[in-house]
């Protein structure tokens, strides 16, 4: 059964935890080109948008999920939100949990909102990311 | 903050090479930010940038003036492609303005665009806007 209203509310485990280092975060940073201080030196913190390296890793269960039938090169990006209650810092262990928030079938293609908790191995909450997929489905 | 402050512009050159190295540290290796062949079977013109990564440097606009530590909240509609050219990379141009402010928490509107288009819509973050504690 492909992709539908009922899906809504479907949550997916977190996923396995991923540390914070500052190398990755250095990385992130000037693939932006971003040269903020915050992001270097001994203590860096992520830029606010590395989120989505831990919001791509819990979508990802979303396309490993046969029961929805999506698929990457079906799908595009087409609104995102984050909402942060602090930033990530090196030396952090996250983990990220998906939830499909709402499907709206609109054939040839499904709106799909997808709502992300990004907390620490500790259970800190530190990031929400919602986004809206747009993905093909079958007429 | 005040409504009507106005951010620094921030013009910003993308170029294949970034596009990589978005791929490599964002894990997003969608090849239609990396090959004009992909991009083109996909109805684009050739090679565009990573959504993501748009928005993430147009938020520079706000942390080169604030830092990262203040920003409570961003949300963005991807409303065009960023076509990133071989030769040239693509300019990403940004301004930011204090829409409002309430509850120590500011309002601030992002117009983001390359050429002509407005790649980003609805382009809005919000900054604790914590006077004092700085």
């Amino acid at each position: 059964m492909p992709i539908s209203a009922e899906h809504a509310g479907r949550a997916y485990p977190a996923t396995e935890p991923l540390a914070v280092t500052a190398a990755g975060i250095a990385a992130f940073a000037r693939a932006l080109g971003d040269d903020n201080p915050a992001y270097a030196g001994p203590e860096p913190v992520a830029p606010p948008t590395f989120a989505v390296v831990l919001a791509q890793r819990a979508w990802q269960q979303l396309f490993d999920d046969p029961e929805l039938g999506l698929s990457l090169d079906g799908t595009i990006h087409a609104d995102q939100r984050f909402a942060w209650s602090r930033p990530l810092s090196a030396g952090e262990s996250v983990r990220a949990r998906a939830r499909i928030e709402k499907v709206r079938l609109r054939p040839p293609t499904a709106l799909v909102t997808v709502a992300v908790d990004i907390a620490t191995s500790d259970g800190e909450a530190v990031c929400q990311s919602v986004s809206t997929l747009m993905t093909r489905v079958a007429p | 903050m005040r409504p009507g402050d106005v951010f620094p512009e921030l013009r910003a050159r993308l170029t294949r090479g970034q596009l990589l190295a978005y791929a490599d540290a964002s894990g997003d290796q969608n090849q239609i930010h990396q090959r004009d062949d992909a991009a083109q079977a996909a109805g684009l013109p050739g090679v565009v940038a990573h959504g993501m990564l748009t928005m993430g440097l147009a938020l520079r606009a706000v942390t080169d003036a604030v830092g990262p530590e203040r920003v409570a909240s961003y949300s963005v509609r991807f409303a065009k492609p960023v076509v990133v050219d071989a030769a040239d990379g693509a300019e990403v141009v940004v301004r930011a303005e204090v829409k409002a402010v309430a509850d120590q928490l500011a309002t601030v509107a992002l117009d983001v665009r390359c050429g002509d288009d407005k790649v980003l819509g609805a382009a809005t973050v919000t900054v604790r806007d914590d006077e004092g504690a700085r």
